[in-house]
Order: structure tokens, then sequence, then C-alpha cells
């Protein structure tokens, strides 16, 4: 069998000093959230750590996910796929196709029987037996079964595999199903977002190649290290909200000034992402700091919690017509009319009573 | 000549802590209400203002998370005297568990609600077992205000208490659905203020028995021949 | 007898795709197309705010991103007759723009590339040799031996590791494969340059969108507001910004990809009369200049090229449109032969393929998700070939002239444009001509702003109760795959129904009642296939389109509602 290079030998071929390997290791443990005194086991992982075989599934999805992938710059996608993992599946760049395609992953499958890492990007159909998303003639529930059977962990990308997303909004014609809801027994990390930052998603990938085991997650399944604060928390809009100074319309003269987006709908309150931290594209921008409030995208649910232009969800459903304060309203309104009716009504049929009460009383008459 | 009135017994029925209890829970209900329709809907000021020079927002949500903290121990404090306090204050009184809690359920809206019938007598000179079980329902929704409310705190506070709470959010699917019905519970409590301000001042009218000042006094006013042997 | 070749999944594409072929005395006699998955995103669209279309639709398709939101939002402007600010449409274009090179030069480079590269016969190439004729054919810096020999170093190594990892299991040495080891070198030096170079230009999506994938849009303008007197705003800095993307993106193009599909093309000029399908083209156009509804002012002209008749562009009719689900696990109402227009659009699910695991597909009866689109009962192509034919036929200089500039250099005649590598080349070449827009776009926005126009949404519709009862309207615009539509029909504020007819429901679908072949298996008859267990030939022509299989399938109102005819276009 031959042997499997590590990342130090990777880079020594590619002509660079260990200086630069340490440098390297220090920017994984830094952006991983690893602590200075660690960084020594990371460079040893380094060093001796072969690359590891990494199989991404299709599903239903819609490929922002590689999309997303690739755009990473820290590490560079070329570098993660060429020097960091084995990347034995993934029909979006793999240069086989067809059954010789599937043979690949049936041979890593085999070949690597636990050892392997599973990426999946888009829901399950579950629905009529999984006839609406069928691979090589197989159905991505009988595909996600078996490949989880033998991988060592799966990543659950995105929306889609963590929450149904689009797909998986009312009413859910296909069944669309998460990940989480169908394989038990295996360690998940869910990297939810429509997509997920680029920088997430190849940070999580470095994290368990660099440390040998997954990050820690929270309730949900997500790294903490990217998922526990609220973008509002993180907002550099926030100072607005503290004080009260809102865009009421887009480009109003709020907007133009870059006021808080809460009353367009900004779902940054109640979104767990890093958004607006480590931000999009190389930290070129993030949807709030282009003007648009956060839609949600990293949330389960978040096509139901419609309209997007509210920050709170229509009581009917998806518009805005009616929301929770109309349904307030509407109830406090009949309450005053039923009280209304109560107070007239007591007055003609109570009236005996009161009466004869004033005129028990000694000041009555 | 001296006029002489029916002749009546006097209750001591709401002692201290319960009317306590009764005015910081109706502070905090309506600083709570007035703070939280702001939170969801926030007023479009029209200043020029540089936003560090400004904390209005802030100072809202500041007094509805101080408020909240003060509802919650208010509600604790209340549950306590529920074991302590007097009869009235007892905590059997809210669950409604007797036939005779039923009994007089089936009166009260007779006489009350739909004022079919003139009868005077009365059951209890504390609440009436309507008003028990419109006090649990309060409960229930304090209850999952609290929950709710302190759940969406949490990641924002450092404090123990507000975790608590946190099992709510994956509980209820996110904190889109939990911030949705917080601000719709919120209608709760406006009918039942002004259900509740409305029947205290009906009663008053009606019976004479001193209802709204039994919260501030504790006495209660009730004909001898009235009361229910 | 003929022997059945099957290639499931299609990789190196958006979405699932299966092609089952026939091929006898190695040629492909019968070929058929299937969608294999299905999401339903219409039914799910039914009885939401029209506001929030586009962000649902958005997510259609990850790789064509934006191009969904764009057609979502205006077809909702359309049907509550809402016109955007100018400097708005400018900032739509320019994200159209970025779309197209990097959504081009990814296709070309990531997705199509090794169809015609042969990653392994760079390792034996001279790098030094590489180096001259990279030299040769572009001014491009990265252009040194060293370089190219650090590449093949690089991948050297990462073949003698024993782990192929994306490249694995190819079809590496299969003889279809014309290109000499030292351009196998250069495409695969430029195939890393690419992916490095791609994550640049969304940054414009960035800067005006938030972010990309899935950048953001509004119904009645763009969400990024203008203030040159701020620094939470678009200033001169993020404008500078996305200049200066628009210059890196020129050079890669004029300087990186035009240069290599030139220089791959005359090694495979058999390829110029293979795969050249249907004869008829159309294209929605796009790139306004002069508002939305004033398609004569589009950069992409509008219009529909019929048997491949060079003196004639016919006008597009959006009435003579239909949807047939004859071959597809579709039903109809009224009889499943018949065709029915987007908006009377009456569907129920019904599988009737084989149960899985299956081997092959009962194409003698229905066959895909997808439904299968005709205008005029005819069968379109659609996709950058369509577009740079419509606008070489309408008479616009700018497309007459890199087309001529382009067969001339290669020395072949117009009609080689209708075949595999046609539509390649026509895909680089737009890519030119997008570029050369971009500077006219952000020129003129720059303009605007000089002159105080800096209006970047339209309030007047906003609010739903400013909205008739009911509405009815479409949004037109080209993906990057080809002519793409959005039907939304809108009743008490919400959507009552929504239909997507895109690039690839024209390409990829089943035949039609009357056994028409759509683009990909019409392009795939007659295609040479040496080897049917390494089916190049097959992957090579399919790539050519730039499958975006997620955008074909969908489904539609499971109740079958009806939808009146459209009033407003």
């Amino acid at each position: 069998m031959e042997e499997r290079q590590t990342f130090w030998d990777k880079m020594q071929e590619k002509g660079y000093t260990r200086r630069d390997f340490l440098k390297f290791c220090a920017w994984i443990g830094a952006a991983s959230g690893l602590q200075a005194s660690s960084i020594g086991s990371l460079v040893h992982a380094m060093e001796t750590k072969p690359r590891p075989p990494v199989l991404w599934f299709h599903f239903q999805e819609c490929t922002c996910c590689s999309e997303s992938f690739v755009r990473s710059s820290h590490p560079i996608v070329a570098d993660v796929v060429l020097d960091h993992i084995s990347l034995d599946y993934t029909e979006t760049l793999q240069a086989a196709a067809g059954h010789q395609a599937e043979e690949a992953r049936r041979h890593t499958m085999e070949k690597y029987k636990g050892q392997y890492l599973m990426l999946v990007e888009g829901s399950i159909p579950t629905a009529a037996n999984g006839v609406y998303c069928c691979i090589g003639g197989h159905t991505a529930l009988d595909i996600v079964k078996e490949a989880a059977a033998g991988a060592a962990a799966i990543v659950a990308w995105g929306n889609c595999a963590y929450a149904g997303c689009v797909q998986g909004a009312k009413p859910n014609p296909t069944q669309a199903t998460p990940i989480r809801d169908i394989i038990k027994g295996k360690p998940i990390v869910n990297v939810p977002g429509c997509p997920p930052i680029p920088e997430v998603m190849a940070g999580t990938i470095v994290h368990y190649l660099a440390f040998g085991r997954l990050p820690q997650l929270d309730s949900q399944g997500r790294p903490k290290a990217f998922y526990s604060r609220r973008v509002h928390d993180t907002c550099y809009r926030r100072p607005n909200y503290d004080a009260g100074l809102f865009v009421e319309t887009f480009d109003d003269e709020n907007a133009r000034k870059g006021y808080c987006l809460y009353k367009v709908g900004c779902r940054g309150p109640v979104t767990y992402n890093a958004c607006a931290v480590t931000k999009w594209n190389e930290a070129t921008s993030f949807p709030i700091q282009s003007g648009h409030g956060c839609i949600g995208c990293s949330e389960a649910g978040n096509w139901d919690n419609a309209p997007l232009y509210e920050h709170l969800p229509g009581v009917l459903g998806y518009t805005s017509e009616t929301d929770a304060d109309t349904v307030g309203m509407v109830a406090a309104g009949i309450t005053t009319a039923a009280l209304g009716v109560h107070a007239l009504t007591a007055n003609a049929r109570k009236r005996k009573q009161i009466r004869k009460q004033i005129e028990e009383s000694p000041g009555g008459k | 000549m001296e006029q002489k009135g029916p002749s009546r017994v006097t209750f001591y029925v709401w002692q201290l802590p319960v009317r306590l209890f009764h005015w910081i829970n109706a502070l905090c209900i309506v600083l709570l209400i007035i703070t939280g329709y702001l939170i969801g809907n926030p007023v479009a000021l029209q200043n020029s203002q540089e936003a560090h020079m400004g904390h209005w927002f802030g100072t809202v949500r500041l007094i509805h998370f101080a408020a909240a903290y003060v509802f919650l121990f208010a509600w604790i404090y209340r549950i306590i005297y529920a074991f302590m306090g007097n009869q009235y204050a007892r905590w059997t009184n809210y669950l409604p568990l007797s036939q005779k809690q039923w009994d007089e359920f089936k009166d009260v809206i007779a006489i009350d609600i739909f004022m079919m019938v003139e009868e005077r007598k009365i059951h209890s000179p504390g609440h009436n077992s309507v008003a028990c079980l419109s006090y649990l329902f309060l409960g229930l929704a304090s209850v999952f205000q609290i929950a709710s409310g302190f759940g969406l705190l949490a990641p924002m506070s450092e404090w123990w208490i507000a975790d608590l709470f946190t099992w709510i959010v994956p509980m209820m699917d996110g904190d889109t659905n939990v911030r949705f019905w917080h601000h719709l519970m919120m209608w709760f409590f406006v009918i039942f203020t002004m259900v509740h301000v409305y029947i205290v001042a009906f009663h008053d009218y009606v019976e004479a028995r001193g209802t709204t000042s039994s919260m501030i006094g504790g006495w209660k006013f009730v004909e001898e021949k009235d009361l229910q042997k | 007898m003929a022997n059945r070749i099957v290639v499931d999944p299609v990789t190196r594409i958006e979405g699932h795709l299966r092609i089952e072929a026939e091929v006898k005395d190695g040629k492909i006699v019968e070929a058929y197309s299937s969608g294999t998955m299905v999401r339903g995103l219409e039914i799910i669209l039914k009885g939401r705010d029209p506001r929030d279309a586009w962000a649902i639709t958005e997510r259609v398709c990850g790789v064509c991103t934006t191009v969904h939101a764009l057609a979502s939002i205006r077809a909702v402007e359309d049907a509550l007759k809402i016109k955007i600010p100018p400097s708005a449409e400018l900032v739509r274009n320019l994200m159209f723009c970025a779309q197209y090179m990097q959504d081009h030069v990814v296709h070309f480079y990531h997705l199509h590339a090794l169809d015609w590269v042969d990653v392994v016969s760079a390792l034996s190439a001279n790098p030094a040799e590489t180096s001259k004729i990279a030299r040769s054919i572009s001014p491009w810096p990265k252009s040194s031996p060293k370089y190219f020999g650090a590449i093949q170093d690089r991948v050297k190594k990462f073949v003698a590791s024993g782990q192929l990892g994306i490249f694995s299991n190819a079809y590496w040495g299969h003889p279809a494969y014309k290109l000499p080891p030292e351009i196998n070198l250069l495409g695969v030096a430029h195939y890393l340059e690419a992916l490095e170079w791609q994550k640049e230009i969304v940054k414009i999506h960035a800067i005006f969108g938030g972010k990309n994938p899935h950048p953001n849009y509004v119904v009645g303008g763009m969400p990024c507001s203008i203030n040159i007197e701020e620094v939470n705003s678009i200033n001169i800095e993020r404008l500078s910004h996305v200049k200066s993307l628009l210059q890196e993106a020129k050079t890669f193009v004029e300087q990186v990809y035009i240069p290599d599909v030139l220089a791959v093309a005359p090694y495979y000029t058999d390829w110029a009369a293979i795969g050249g399908g249907l004869s008829n083209y159309l294209s929605f156009g796009d790139l306004p200049t002069n508002g939305y509804n004033d398609p004569l002012s589009f950069k992409f002209p509008r219009g529909i090229i019929l048997d491949r008749n060079l003196n004639e562009v016919v006008e597009f009719d959006v009435n003579k449109v239909e949807e047939y689900i004859a071959r597809s696990w579709y039903t109809y109402g009224t009889g499943d032969n018949k065709g029915k227009h987007p908006w009377e659009g009456e569907t129920n699910l019904n599988y009737t393929g084989p149960q899985p695991p299956y081997e092959f597909l009962n194409v003698e009866g229905k066959y895909s998700w997808l439904k299968t689109p005709r205008w005029d009962g005819k069968p379109m192509e659609v996709g950058p070939l369509a577009r740079m034919l419509v606008g070489y036929v309408s008479g616009r200089e700018e497309f007459q002239e890199v087309v001529n500039g382009a067969l001339a250099k290669l020395n072949v005649p117009a009609t080689v444009l209708f075949s595999t590598l046609g539509r390649t080349a026509a895909r680089a070449l737009e890519t030119q001509l997008v570029s050369n827009w971009s500077f006219e776009f952000f020129d003129q926005l720059m303009a605007n702003i000089k002159n105080g126009e800096t209006r970047m949404f339209n309030n007047e519709k906003w609010d739903p109760t400013t909205w008739p009862a009911t509405a009815k309207g479409v949004g037109l615009t080209e993906a990057p795959r080809g002519a793409l539509s959005h039907y939304i029909n809108i009743k008490n504020q919400r959507i009552d129904n929504y239909q997507l007819v895109v690039p690839s429901t024209w390409n990829a679908s089943p035949k039609d009642p009357q056994g028409q072949r759509s683009a990909y298996e019409e392009a795939l008859v007659g295609t040479p296939v040496a080897n049917i267990e390494q089916p190049l030939e097959i992957i090579r022509t399919i790539h050519s389109f730039d499958p975006c299989l997620a955008c074909a399938v969908h489904l539609y109102d499971e109740n079958g509602s009806y939808v009146h005819q459209l009033n407003t276009f």
C-alpha cells in the first residue's frame, strides 16, 4: 500500500520553509480558536497526518454550498483539494462521470471504511420511497444510509442538510428531510447557512484535519466557533439599534446613513452565524453592510417565518396582512366591545339591586 | 332620624404580602407591555443624533429586562406565599379541583357574566372561582413569558438565571418562533388587564363590598345576609 | 443491435442529470436525457408574499445564483407596474455582468475543460515549451518556464501520492484527448488560476448584494444605498473596489480565457461538426440600457432564429410557449399529449419510472422530472450560442466583430458555430462582450452619481395595500445557461400561482408527444463514441450546454389551478 503524505511533506515539496509551515499552523490555530499553548500539537498533527479521504454528496440542493466552498480565501480551495484532503467524490468538480464516478466512491467507501469524512449537501426526500432524488439509479435515501454507515463523521453542509431549506418549507411536497433526522449514531456537524460562509466551511474541515477531532458543537450540532453568537449581537450597526435609529424603508435617509435594519425585517436578532464578524467573500461585506436585512438563512424554519420584510412572522402564514399585533388589537377590540355591552346590560339588569343598596345605605335617601 | 344600614361583616382578606405582590406585578405587567410593544414596533423618531449619543431603545430594552427580573421574582415570592398565606392566598384556590369550585363557577357565570339571576349570596369573600381560574391562566401565561423571554435573553446574558431557560429555543424551533409567541402572548396580558380592571370596578359598583380598596387595605365588607352559611 | 450506455451521474454540472444513449456502429443513434431530482418549489411559493419570492427562487440554483432572483423581482415589478430607478438598473446590470464572467470562466475551466485537457498528459510536458506557447498567445505574466515547472511538480507530487481525489477514475488517456502535453499543462495551470480568480469577481456581488453565492435583491430596486458622503453606504471606496475587480476580470478574460479557448480549438476542429443538434435558437435578451420595458435597448437582443436562418430574427411571442408532459413524470387533466401554456400550468406528480435501484429507465414511456417546453410547437436551444446568434443576426456590430474576429483567427466559416465547439466558443466570446459592457454600466453609474441620481429603490408600491386585488407578471432574463422566465399571478397580496420555465428545461427536457427531441438529445444523436465504457464524447457535448438541473426540475401546482392570460406583457 502506498504511503499517504503528510501536510509537512506536501509543504516541503511545494517549497515552503519550516517557518512558513509553522506560520500556517499558527493561522489555523487562531482561526479555530485554539490557544497558543496547543499550537505545538497542531504542528505535530500536520507533520504526521496523511490526507484523509473525503466524499461529498449532492442530494436535494442548489450547489450553492459547493460554490461557497470554492470561494474560500484562507485556505484557498485548490490547496484544500490538492493538499489537505483527498476529495474522492464530488459531482460538481470531479473529472470522472457516470459509473466511473460511482466506482471511485465505492472504492473509497470500501478501502477507507470507518475512516472517510462524509460531506452532505442537500436534503433527502423521503416521500414516495425516495424517487424524488435518484443518482445512478439509487435513491438518495439509500445512498446516504449506506455511505453514513462507513463514515468516520458527517458534515451536513448548508440549511438543506441541516433543516431542509426551501424545499423543506411548507408544505414540503417531497418530504425533504435533514440528515440529522435520518442518520443516528454518527457524529454529525451541522454547518448551516444558505450557503454557509466559505471560510466557515473550510475552517470546519481544517479543524477536523488539524486536530483529528470534530469542533465543539452547540445543542443544534453546530460548531460553537461560528454559530454561538447572534448576527445582531455582533453587528456593527448595533449601536443604531440601541439608539433607536432605524431604517424605515429601503434607501430612505436613514438607510443612506447605515441605520439599523430591524424595522425592514432584519433577522439578525434571531440568527446565529458568523456573518457580521467573518463576513463574506474575503470580508468584503455581509448582507446588512450592503443594506438588506439578514434573512436568517442559517436558521431552521427561516423560510416559513415569512414575510421577509417583517421581523415577526405573519399569523396566517407568510404575509404581512395579519401580524401578531393585528390579532392582538382585534382581540382587544372585541374585548372592549364585550365589556361595553356588559356594562350597559349591568346597568339595566342590576339596577334594582344597586338602587336597593343605595336606599338601604344611611346616606342614600 | 338616624339611619342604620345593613349590618356588614368585615373580612381581612388580602394580607400585606399578597397586596404587595399584586401591585408589583401590576406595575411589571404595565411596564413589560409598554416596553415590549415598543421593542416589537419601535417608533420612528426623527433626529439627526449620532448613534453613540443616544440610547433610548437600549433603555427601553433595559427597562423590559429589569421589569422581567422583578416579575420573575415576584412570581416566585407569590408561589411561596401560596403555601404560607391565609385561606384566601392558598394555592388550593387556584386549582379548580373540587366540585365546590365548579358549582361556584356556574353561579358566578350566571350572576356576574350573564346576569340572569339576582343572587347576592357569595361563596367566599376572597376570589370567586372564575377569578381564580383567570389567575391560573395568568400564572401559566406568565410562566410562558418568563421562559420564552429569558430564553431569548440568555445568549446576551452572563447570569445563570437566564441560562435556566435556554431549553425553550430548540424546543420551539428557533428564536423566531419564540419571539413570535412571546409577542403574541403580550396581548393576553393586555386583554387580561382590561377585563380585570373592568370586573373589579363592576363588582364594586354592583355589590358594594369594597373590592377595589381591598387590594390597598386588605379589607372586604359583606352584608351578613349575603353570606352563605 | 444497439448498445445502451448510461451516464449517471453526469458530473461537473449543477444538479442531477442522467443520460441514456443507444450506440450503434460507434455512433449514438438515440439519446434520452433525464432529470432525476425534484423539490417542488412552485407549490411552496403559493400563498407567500410576492416580495419574498426572489429569495426562495434564488435558491433554485447556487451556480447561476442571482439570475432567478432577478427574474423573480422583474416578474413582481411587471405585475405591479413598478419602475425601478436608473441607477438600480445599472447596479443590477453590473451584478449580471459579474455573474456571467464568473460563471462562464468556472464553467470553462472547472466544469468543461477536463473534457478536453488531459491532466495526466500534462506530467510529460516540457515546461519551457509551455512557456513559449503561453507567451505567444497572451501577455499574461504568469508564463515563465519556472512557473509551469512548479505547477507540473505540484501535479506530479499529487499524482505520486496515489490519492487522485477529484481527478481519480476519469477518462485520462482516452484517444479523444488531442492536446499536446504542453497545452495540457497550460490548461492545468489556468485551471488552478481560474479557481483563485473566480472568488474575486464575485466580490462585486458582496459589495452590492452583501454576499455570494445568493446575494440580496429587493422588489423595486436594490437594497444597497449610494451615499458618497457616508462610510456606511456605497461610497467611492466601494465603487473603486468594483472598478478594480472589473479591470482584473477584463484582464483575465482577455489574457487567459479567450486565448485558451482559441489555443485549444484548433486541436478539436472535428468537434465543429459534432453536437450541433437543434436548428432553432431562442434568446430573451437582457442588460437593459433604457429600462426593462424597452427590449430594443437591451445589450443582448431578444429574438428567435429558426432553421439556422442567419438572415432573419423572428420576434418572440410569450403566448406561443407551451409545456408538454407526454414523457415526463406528471399528468395533465386534459390528457398527457396536449401542451399547456405555463400560465395554465396544471400538473400532478406521477412517478411511473422503475422502482430504484434500477439499471435503465423505461425510455419508451415517461423518463424525466423535466417538462418539455416548446415555442410555437418547435424545440429551441437556449444559451450562449443562441444569444450570440441572435445578436449576430440582429446586426449588432459588437457581436459581428467578436464572432467574425474569432472565425477569422481560426479560419473557419460561420456554420461551425452550430456545434459543440461553437457553443463553447460562443460562451467565451460573449464573456468578452459582457466584460466590455460592464465598464459602460460602471461609467454610467458614476455619471449618475455625479449628477445626483443616486436613487436605488422605488417605494411607491412597497406596501401591499397599494396593490390591485389581482395582478400578473412575467420576468424574463438570460441566465448564463440561457433564456429564463418566471410567471407570477398575485391575488389578495399573495402569490396565487408561480411558474418557472428555465434554460435547462428547454435544453435537457425529454421528447415531446410528436417525438421531437430537445437540445441535448438532438445534439447527442450522431456523436461518435469511441469506447462505450468511456463515453467522453457524450459528456463533452452535454457539458457544452452548461447543464443546470436544479433549475430545470421543479413542479407545478398539484391542484392544477387555472391561470388567466397575461395582459401586461
